[in-house]
């Protein structure tokens, strides 16, 4: 473990994981750490999901979306992807000094209708303020609390065979917002994801009996989140670069800037692992949405002896795929 | 006058027919006495008349087998016991165990005479081997080398065969491969579709489809290749077009070698090595004669050429037409070579016409080796055919030291008593297939070899794949080594330099121990610690391996970075086209977004041959320095451009004004080849004012220098370094036993770990007194 934090310890990949692991899951850990977006406790014989989140974002509206939308779509996103239904959020503001009253009026706001639009409720709250210079505007905390339903979720029993969905393209969030900040000369025409997914998913999971896990694809990207998957259930995994939807801007700028599309975050899409026999069926759920318009099939779990993530490249050969690291140090010569 | 004597060789002397030759020798000379193989070598007994014994050890090291490698001789005086006779005697179980694992080998003389004489039970056989020649660790299923334990365990011998086998006096007494037509392995024709061609002579026809401009996958001794007519333009291009390999120069085999003199430049040392039992490709100068199709080797002065090393390929040049083969090994991007007919008939369809196979299955597949003669001396581009795995005797204990490589070009090396394994090359890691390839060959070198696994040996770089790799395996020990550290102790421990030295290490990419990508190095040390004299000024690579990928990148962001606003314009001038993007890295950079920094040889040679146009974008690795190195001309001495030292906490080189005038050079219209000697003399200039600097500094350093890394390559910097180093009475070493790029990583790493482990058992045993 390194000995001091670095931003990479925040960026979803490898060092997050290791920071969870080390540090976290070491005081914290019960032996039955979440593998899942929410963890699920049982209270008085009820299995409830819980989850939280902390929200900071630069700039803090963007193009699709705010950090207040972000807030409430992010955690009900968790515990929809977990299966549970959200009933409740609270929320906990760090404000800094010199904050505008009206953005922090126009964030709630966001919040409240993103709220309405999903159906949760929230019922408590707390603020801080900070000095100026100690935070950055705004940061926001949200916890979510949601109920399972019975005889429906997912199996976690995964099959050879069985078919990786993803609800849309991917990357649009990351590229959204990096090119809202205008500090690179770019301006493209995309609007983040930002969305909540429960009442999509909560049909999928009312429809099909097929599903071994759903998971939504943040900080660390599409490819990230697979690994996670893969390793946490020792599955190998084999996605298709050519069938992994990508806008036409967002690889232009990826191309423009070394990024790589299966990293970027997105906070409007969910990874579905589906029976093989149920993926027409989920696929045809999901693109009755706007959010699951461009639902596709990327690819399959073709073994279950090693937790690993295959990229499978147009040329034939099968690239290895890690969590993202921090640095993307070159390996090549 | 008799006597008795008792003479121990050691080095590569079993399975490559030395009690027979010793027996031979014994008759011939009359001698009386015995000859075993134990554990260490062979073990010889002699009586017989003192003249003899004398004619006896004079042959016995100067006409020793072709595939022998004796490393030493002792004789002593040994008890006359009379004995009438001389025998060869069952192997003896016991020494320190020196392990022997044979080596394929090129077809041999005498075999070759056989083939060709329409009188001989093997005339025109194309599996014909003996004791001194034929595939041996391709078809090892497991050791002892024995025919049952090798894939020639389907063909029984015939009676002919296996009275030769059984013969002490026969040549091919023992050759575990030994066949015929009767009783051996059968080539077949295939169409692309995989049917068979009903064909009389599959070879002769082979050969018409050739000369009809077709391609075919052509199964050899090591994996297959993919093969065309190298003076047929169409042939070539639709081969590349078809593999998708647009630039790459593809290797050539040539009928014979008075073929290639009509290719490239061969003095004595290039002419032995291709007629080695080895039988590398061999990268040679192209000369006035040359008339290969452009699209063999586009861009380049150089062609890489081997002679036919099967008796296959040997057959296949019977026709005086056909002179020179396009063989490049078969594989598709990326992935290893294709050794199994299943996958060869799955990868290939879309790619070739025809399919020139047999049914000896090869277990172990392998790549041609690659070399060149630079500044006089051997120069492995790729060590595996014909050299893996032939051990290197070092003077340390290294059992249980397993060194893993590095993530491009692999190897991994085994150690086990005073013995170095390196494996075969094995490629980047990066694909599953590559990923299990490795695996596969380590698992059975790790078994064969048989060491415990205590120490395992790793690169530091936190994204080569060997990190994840190596926790699959159970080593008491993981030990990281810093990249150019492994570089420099292959180099030390290869030229046996006893205390400390200088390291010039001119590289590609490492990670270097400050998180920065590390790559033109003055280390002063030895196989157990280091210390950074002097590294090249960093630069950022915005967007980090797409920089790689895309010279023209790394080339504006090192303008940019050294010259500001001067350096934007400089960099909007050169790459016109490229406005709107220099405008977003300058950007990237300014703001910290998706940046390395990198000090290395190899980013600097892309980035001089993005700014003089010859590559902007590359297409397969290493593009942009070897095309900036091919258009130098080795035997004139360049003028140096103005270049910086910084007196830094470390030394600091700053190319900066140079980078600066090669910009101005080129866009007034300077001769690319001169502005590139000029460039190549700068480095060499650059490193000598340094070790210059170093001298003045530290006037008892020892004067030893070791030179590694992929840039060593390059034949101007290696030849001029050394001779500006020589002048100021440097010693100078390169790696002449494993590549100085990558492919030479894991040998190092394993020297490093064995030294390191040795000064922890010091320091453990002085502490217990
Ligand atoms: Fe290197
Ligand atoms: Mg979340
Ligand atoms: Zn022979
Ligand atoms: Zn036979």
């Amino acid at each position: 473990m390194e000995k001091f934090i670095s931003l990479a310890h925040g960026d979803g990949g490898e060092l997050s994981h290791r920071l969870i692991r080390d540090v976290f899951i070491n005081a914290f850990g019960d032996g039955n750490e979440a593998m899942f977006d929410a963890a699920s406790v049982i209270i008085s014989n009820s299995k409830i999901a819980v989850t939280t989140d902390s929200f900071v974002i630069k700039p803090i509206f963007f193009p699709g979306g705010s950090i207040g939308k972000l807030a409430v779509a992010g955690t009900v996103n968790d515990l929809a992807v977990s299966g549970a239904k959200p009933v409740y959020l609270t929320c906990g503001f760090i404000i800094e000094e010199g904050f505008p009253v009206a953005d922090l009026r126009q964030i709630v706001l966001d919040m409240a209708n993103e709220a309405r639009k999903t159906g949760v409720v929230i019922v408590a709250g707390d603020t801080k303020v900070v000095e100026r210079g100690s935070a950055d505007g705004v940061y926001i905390n949200t916890t979510g609390i949601g109920v399972y339903q019975p005889n429906m979720g997912c199996s976690l029993e995964f099959e050879e065979g069985d078919a990786i969905i993803v609800s849309g393209t991917i990357g649009d969030h990351g590229i959204a917002v990096l090119t809202a900040r205008g500090e690179l000369g770019i301006t493209v025409p995309i609007n983040s994801d930002c969305a909540s997914l429960n009442t999509m998913l909560d049909e999928v999971l009312q429809h099909s009996k097929g599903v071994r896990i759903m998971r939504d694809p943040t900080r660390g990207g599409l490819a990230t989140t697979l690994v996670e998957i893969a390793e946490d259930f020792n599955i190998t995994m084999k996605i298709n670069e050519i069938d992994v939807p990508v806008k036409g801007e967002v690889h232009g700028v990826c191309d423009l800037l070394g990024f790589d599309p299966l990293y970027l975050a997105n906070e409007g899409k969910a990874i579905i692992v589906v029976a093989e026999n149920e993926r027409n069926k989920v696929i045809d759920i999901l693109r009755e949405f706007p959010e699951g318009e461009n639902a596709v099939v990327i690819g399959t779990i073709i073994g279950k002896e090693k937790g690993q993530l295959l990229l499978e490249t147009p040329l034939g050969s099968k690239r290895i795929l890690n969590r993202l690291s921090g640095t993307m140090f070159p390996r090549i010569c | 006058m008799c006597s008795a004597v008792r003479i121990a060789v050691r080095g590569r002397v079993q399975g490559v027919g030395f009690r027979p030759f010793v027996f031979q020798l014994a008759c011939k000379y009359q001698l009386n006495g015995t000859v075993q193989n134990n554990m260490d070598g062979v073990k010889i007994h002699l009586e017989g008349a003192d003249e003899s014994i004398q004619s006896f050890l004079s042959d016995l090291k100067n006409k020793a087998p072709r595939l022998s490698k004796i490393n030493e001789i002792l004789v002593e005086k040994a008890e006359f016991l009379n004995i009438t006779e001389f025998t060869i005697i069952e192997s003896e179980r016991s020494g320190t165990s020196m392990l022997v694992i044979p080596i394929d080998s090129a077809v041999c003389d005498d075999c070759l005479t056989e083939m060709n004489d329409p009188d001989d039970f093997r005339y025109q056989y194309p599996f014909i081997n003996c004791t001194q020649c034929g595939p041996r660790y391709t078809i090892i299923e497991e050791l002892p080398y024995d025919r049952p334990y090798t894939s020639m365990k389907g063909f029984p011998m015939c009676e002919e065969c296996r009275k030769e086998y059984e013969d002490p006096t026969n040549r091919r007494h023992h050759a575990q491969p030994i066949a015929c037509p009767k009783c051996g392995p059968k080539v077949r024709l295939l169409l692309k579709d995989g049917q068979e061609v009903d064909s009389e002579n599959p070879i002769k026809d082979s050969i018409k489809h050739l000369k009809e401009g077709k391609i075919l996958a052509i199964k050899g001794i090591g994996g297959y290749h993919l093969c065309c007519d190298a003076q047929n333009e169409i042939a070539v291009t639709t081969l590349r077009n078809r593999k998708k390999r647009p630039l790459r120069p593809l290797a050539v085999m040539a009928s014979s070698l008075s073929s290639v003199e009509d290719l490239g430049e061969i003095g004595r040392d290039e002419r032995e090595l291709l007629d080695s039992p080895e039988s590398s490709i061999v990268i040679l100068k192209k000369n006035k004669q040359y008339k290969l199709a452009k699209s063999v080797a586009p861009g380049m002065d150089t062609i890489g050429v081997m002679l036919p090393y099967t008796p296959l390929h040997h057959l296949l040049f019977t026709d005086p037409e056909l002179a020179f083969l396009v063989m490049t090994s078969a594989n598709p991007s990326g992935m290893p070579i294709l050794y199994k007919d299943e996958e060869a008939l799955q990868y290939l369809a879309g790619i070739t016409d025809y399919y020139l196979v047999h049914n000896r299955e090869i277990l172990h597949p392998v790549d041609d080796s690659v070399v060149q003669i630079n500044d006089g001396k051997l120069d492995f581009f790729r060590r595996s055919r014909g050299y893996v795995p032939d051990p290197f005797t070092t003077n340390k204990d290294v059992t249980g030291i397993v060194a893993f490589g590095g993530q491009q070009k692999t190897t991994f090396t085994i150690g086990r008593n005073e013995q170095i394994f390196v494996g075969p090359h094995i490629g980047d890691l990066e694909n599953i297939e590559t990923i299990n390839h490795y695996q596969d060959e380590l698992d059975h070198l790790l078994k064969w070899i048989d060491t415990p696994k205590s120490l395992a040996v790793i690169d530091a770089h936190p994204g080569y794949h060997i990190q994840k790799l190596v926790k699959e395996y159970d080593f008491t020990e993981v030990m990281e080594v810093q990249h150019h550290h492994a570089h420099m102790a292959a180099c030390i421990d290869e030229h046996q330099i006893c205390g400390k030295a200088y390291g010039i290490i001119l590289d590609g990419t490492g990670y270097g121990l400050d998180g920065n990508i590390w790559g033109f190095e003055i280390y002063y040390g030895d196989a157990s610690e280091f210390e950074r004299m002097a590294h090249l000024h960093y630069t950022p690579l915005p967007g980090s391996e797409k920089c790689i990928r895309e010279p023209w990148r790394n080339a504006a962001a090192m303008l940019i970075a050294l010259h500001g606003e001067q350096g934007l314009d400089l960099a909007k001038a050169i790459f016109a086209d490229k406005v709107l993007e220099l405008e977003i890295l300058k950007r990237m950079m300014e703001r910290n977004l998706n940046i390395v920094y990198a000090g290395t040889c190899g980013r600097l040679f892309d980035a001089v041959s993005a700014i003089c146009g010859v590559t902007k974008v590359s297409s397969y690795d290493g593009e942009a320095a070897i095309q900036l190195a091919e258009l130098v001309d080795e035997a004139i001495i360049f003028e140096p451009y103005p270049f910086g030292l910084l007196e830094k906490e470390v030394l600091t080189i700053d190319f900066r004004s140079m980078l600066k005038e090669i910009a101005l050079d080129v866009l007034a219209g300077k001769d690319v080849s001169v502005l590139s000697g000029r460039f190549h003399e700068t480095v060499v200039q650059a490193i000598i004012s340094t070790m210059k600097s170093l001298s003045e500094k530290y006037p008892n350093a020892k004067k030893d220098v070791v030179l590694s890394g992929g840039s060593i390559h390059n034949r101007y910097l290696r030849k001029r370094i050394t001779a500006e180093l020589r002048d100021r009475g440097f010693r100078v070493f390169a790696p002449e036993n494993t590549p100085c790029n990558d492919g030479g990583l894991s040998y190092g790493q394993l020297v490093v770990a064995a030294a390191k482990r040795s000064a922890n058992q010091c320091v453990l045993e002085y502490q217990q007194r």
